[in-house]
């Protein structure tokens, strides 16, 4: 393998395309389409009694309105429950259309099909539906207190509740030296990514085919919710994501109610029908997360070292569950991070509320498991005294004990076993970038200049490559190009790049000649989709296995050709020849045209491989036995288990007392995630992890009133961190290769994400002094916790503190 | 699916129904009816001309009047089909004095097909509903005096007065019943601006049983 790409730090190859404006995002496709609007609740929680269209029937251009009673019976069922469980006791999923009651603000009532969007809009605001409100369930504490209930029939709003332990904590609690109680909250956030979702469908009754583009993370199983929703064969259903511009983990829920619905349109009306996402809908009708409220019991000892750790926590789902219970679990068995817990025991109890459902955004469940596993550390290391990088270390699973089994079973149902790392080396490595040993002078010296300065760091371990699989197709045709598909889908991550790079340097071509394909279902048909750092790991592997197998393949074909012995050919920059004798050789484009015995010719290469003009061995067969026409491989990759990469952040902040405000100063990242595929790619999935993990931390929220209203559903009111809210991302890697799979990687796709409310809590509490347990934390929230514990200043404060009214409760009531 | 309704036409009883039963009346207060053609006692083909843009067209459906009883109530069946689809619909019309004048109620059962049926349930319901309201309307006015004179006289083939057509050849015996042209200059209500809208046949139910025969999704 001489062309060498693996580990290149090479440029995106997709960028210049997506940069330039020319790629082609779902709203892109679809000119003529018929377009969708939907008429969505505008209450948590109420029973429809009427819809009336009358005054919508006079606006030009309307084609149809549905209602749930026009669906036909398999799109009138409940959504399917994607990911069941045990404990899952309840499980509820809404409708494709809401039918008598809706339970969240943005449910889909009413169907609009338009000859465009303005008019399907019109339509829209001229359709009345009434409704009779029914009281809410807002808020993770009233939903357990149970005092309404979120579904009828149930008698309390618990959807699932799970524990897992490990040891004995109560009796470790019983003997322990010291003894801490604690309470961390996350509040609810969201995906955001730039483009929302869309689904354009295209039903070709002259060859019974349905072909449905959509914003997605899987279109294999957006595919299959199709396929059985109508009673379609699956090679009739064609779904390719087109370019993504965005996922965050929101895209792989599915099937949407507009997969379906769009799909359905199409089917009725023989026309093109899209929809495509406006900024409020996905506010209030896609997904949500983050929302959990932990209780924390930790006994330890004199040195930190945690002797038991008992945590429950109340996840709150959301209206309903589709997904399961996922983003619990994951919390549940990533919390221990890269600590040994001989005594753990958690407990979590899933909750309905009337608002958005909740399913995985990027690091799912794991940011909230880092807060309080952090916290608790750190909570540790100030009752004792000592140094938290200190405690840490008293914690840290030791490098000579991998694999090492956390004892729980992990959100793919296997057992939480990390393969491989080093946190010590990480560690030392993180103090050295932050510069941690220094900080305590530098903090001292602002202070004396009356600035405010703290340091904090945060630990985590991330299960990434979680299975049951993913396979891909390495196809070299007789033009030298080399054809790559692979079913899961693209939003972002640089697949064309990083996966290119695999295929160049395991079949020994230019990186030029390889054209990567993801995410459409024609392509390839078996797929799981991109979701918990999986990609590299999972087709990564995939495609290493299949290029491997066509790598052989050329050899052996190119070898008979040229009476030498496989073993003894290599394939250098798209040439197989024989190793030594780099004159004698052929290229692959050439082994591609012999690979395929041909009756008729065509061209003049497909002359070279017709019946009369290959050296016949009148013995054998044109294709051998246990051979295939074709210069081509297929490959699967199924780990026995995922690969558990981990990493460290450290931040620097400056909070003005004047105003609660919090600068990040400086953010140090070590990450470890095996060997790297792409160094720059991994830098860019950290540097936008970061940044949302600073906005987890300081910015992102769903405000949403008693009543259920979310009362910032726009980009006015919902922040995020631009590029001056987050400074440099500095960043050192540690390469503990995955023994599990063939390239030694784990997943990055997550990791920039997952310590950051942690790691800035860490610095804003280093800095004040004022212990901090909950997040996302404003000036505001900041500022009060200040005065509260006297760290501010009196003065603003006071006048402030009268002119600031309290959140009035009478308002926002029906938005 | 089921459509039903009301109105009130400020005329007797006895007037209403004959109104009712008139197709010289109805070929004039049928939203977007062009002709009908008696092909039996009670029963005709219209032609109706529907809607607007895209879905321009001409439709020809069936309906037939049955179990008279006057002026109380009488039944109407509809059969029809074209480009948007089919329609098979029966209704019951009946009759009511009220305050002076005739409350007319309409309950009909219909079965749509075709593409017609993909438009939403509500859609065809609500545009049945409102052709249906055009047509009593206009049957009010028409006997209230307040459509032009010239209307009155319909256009009936064998009189010596049929536009020049088809009308011996296609409808041999039967006698062809023309809205002026164009319809809504009979001082009707025009047809109802919509893209989906259509037409109607005959009668109240029967109007609204057009309706759904004439409506037409795309050309």
């Amino acid at each position: 393998m001489t062309t060498q790409m693996f580990g290149e730090a090479i440029v995106r190859r997709e960028d210049p395309r997506l940069l330039r404006g020319d790629g082609h995002y779902l709203d892109d496709l679809g000119h003529d389409a018929y377009a969708v609007a939907f008429a969505r609740s505008p209450h948590a929680h109420a029973r429809v009694t009427q819809i009336d269209v009358a005054d919508a029937l006079d606006v030009d251009g309307l084609i149809a309105i549905y209602t749930y009673d026009d669906l036909p019976a398999r799109l009138a069922e409940p959504l399917p429950l994607l990911i069941p469980h045990p404990a899952l006791t309840a499980p509820r999923t809404g409708h494709a259309l809401a039918p008598a009651v809706v339970h969240h603000v943005g449910e889909p009532v009413v169907m609009v099909v338009a000859s465009d969007r303005y008019i399907a809009e019109d339509v829209v605001d001229r359709i009345v539906v009434t409704y009779e409100p029914l009281p809410a369930v807002v808020g993770v504490e009233r939903a357990a207190s149970g005092q309404r209930v979120v579904h009828d029939g149930m008698d309390d709003n618990v959807a699932a509740h799970l524990l897992q332990e490990v040891g004995d904590v109560d009796a470790a609690l019983a003997t322990a030296p010291h003894r801490l109680d604690l309470r961390f909250e996350i509040e609810r956030s969201a995906s955001m990514p730039m483009e929302g979702r869309g689904v354009l469908a295209r039903w070709d009754p002259d060859d019974p085919r349905l072909r449905v583009y959509t914003s997605t993370q899987t279109t294999t199983s957006v595919r299959a919710a199709i396929a059985a929703a109508f009673d379609l064969a699956d090679v009739h259903v064609e779904v390719i994501a087109p370019d993504v511009g965005g996922g965050f983990g929101v895209k792989i829920m599915h099937p949407w109610p507009e997969e379906l619905l769009v799909p359905w349109a199409a089917m009725t009306l023989g026309h093109e029908v899209k929809w495509v996402e406006d900024r409020r809908e996905h506010f209030i009708s896609s997904s949500h997360e983050r929302g959990q409220i932990h209780d924390v019991t930790v006994g330890y000892d004199d040195d930190g070292r945690i002797l038991a750790l008992d945590v429950r926590f109340l996840h709150d789902n959301g209206a309903y569950t589709p997904y399961g219970i996922i983003v619990p679990i994951i919390t549940s068995t990533q919390l221990p991070g890269p600590y040994k817990l001989p005594n753990y025991r958690v407990e979590f109890t899933s909750l309905y509320t009337n608002t958005v459902i909740v399913t995985p955004y990027r690091g799912a469940g794991r940011p909230q498991a880092v807060f309080a596993m952090e916290r608790t550390i750190d909570a540790i290391a100030r009752d004792l005294g000592a140094d938290r990088t200190q405690v840490r270390a008293a914690n840290f699973v030791q490098p000579d004990e991998f694999p090492y089994d956390v004892g729980l079973v992990f959100q793919d149902g296997r057992p939480t076993i990390y393969d491989s790392g080093d946190f010590q080396a990480s560690l030392r490595k993180l103090t050295a970038l932050i510069g941690w040993g220094a900080f305590a002078q530098q903090k001292e010296q602002a202070q004396a200049d009356g600035r405010m300065l703290g340091i904090g760091l945060a630990c985590y371990v991330e299960g990434t490559g979680v299975g049951p699989y993913e396979g891909a197709h390495v196809h070299v045709e007789t033009s030298g190009r080399v054809m790559v598909s692979t079913g899961l889908t693209t939003q972002g991550q640089g697949h064309e790049t990083a996966f290119a790079q695999i295929v160049a340097t395991e079949l020994g071509v230019p990186i030029e000649d390889v054209a990567v394909t993801t995410g459409d279902t024609r392509r390839f048909g078996y797929a799981v989709g991109t979701f918990a750092s999986r990609a590299a790991v999972m087709s990564g592997n995939a495609i290493a296995l299949a290029a491997r197998a066509v790598n052989a393949k050329a050899r052996t074909v190119a070898a008979r050709a040229l009476e030498a012995n496989p073993d003894d050919m290599e394939i250098i920059d798209g040439v197989v020849r024989v190793k030594g004798s780099p004159a004698e050789g052929i290229p692959l484009n050439q082994v591609a045209v012999l690979s395929n015995p041909l009756r008729y010719s065509f061209s003049e290469a497909a002359q070279a491989a017709t019946q009369f003009a290959v050296p016949a061995d009148d013995d054998q067969p044109p294709v051998r036995d246990g051979e295939e026409p074709g210069l081509e491989g297929r490959a699967y990759y199924s780990p026995p288990r995922s690969t558990f990469a981990n990493g460290m952040h450290a931040a620097v902040v400056e909070v003005d007392p004047q105003s609660g405000n919090v600068a990040v100063l400086d953010y140090a990242v070590v990450h470890d995630c095996g060997n790297l595929v792409n160094p720059r790619i991994v830098e860019g999935q950290i540097h936008g992890g970061v940044a949302q993990g600073i906005g987890g931390a300081l910015y992102e929220r769903m405000a949403y009133d008693e009543h259920g209203q979310l009362l910032n559903a726009s980009f006015m009111d919902f922040l995020m961190p631009y590029a001056s809210e987050v400074p440099t991302v500095r960043i050192d890697h540690l390469e503990t290769p995955s023994p599990l799979n063939p390239l030694g990687v784990k997943g990055a796709g997550e990791a920039g994400v997952i310590p950051g409310a942690a790691t800035i809590a860490a610095a804003i509490e280093d800095a004040t002094g004022v212990p901090i347990s909950r997040m996302p934390l404003s000036p505001d929230e900041l500022f009060r916790l200040l005065r509260s514990n006297g760290t501010a200043p009196l003065a603003p404060l006071g006048a402030l503190g009268t002119s600031i009214p309290e959140p009035d409760d009478q308002h926002g009531g029906n938005a | 699916m089921r459509v039903n309704g009301s109105h009130v036409v400020r005329a007797p009883r006895q007037t209403v129904w004959e109104a009712l039963q008139d197709p010289a009346v109805l070929v004039r207060t049928i939203p977007g009816c062009h002709e009908l053609e008696e092909t039996g006692d009670g029963a005709y083909t219209a032609r109706v001309h529907a809607g607007i843009a895209s879905i321009k067209g001409t439709y020809d459906g069936q309906v037939e009047m049955a179990d008279q009883d006057p002026p109380n109530s009488y039944t109407l069946r509809a059969t029809g089909s074209g480009g948007p689809g089919t329609i098979d619909a029966s209704a019951t019309v009946s009759l009511a004095d009220d305050n002076g004048g005739t409350r007319v109620s309409y309950d009909a059962e219909a079965i749509i097909g075709g593409a017609i049926a993909g438009v939403g349930q509500r859609v065809v319901v609500g545009v049945a509903k409102r052709n249906a309201a055009a047509f009593f309307e206009a049957v009010d006015r028409y006997l209230a005096g307040e459509l032009e004179a010239a209307a009155a006289k319909p256009a009936v083939a064998g009189d010596g007065v049929a536009p020049a057509g088809r009308l011996p050849e296609e409808a041999p015996g039967g006698r062809v019943f023309r809205a002026p042209e164009p319809a809504v200059a009979a001082g009707g209500p025009p047809p109802a601006p919509l893209h989906l809208v259509l037409a109607a046949l005959a009668g109240a139910a029967i109007a609204l049983a057009g309706v759904l025969v004439g409506q037409r999704r795309r050309g």
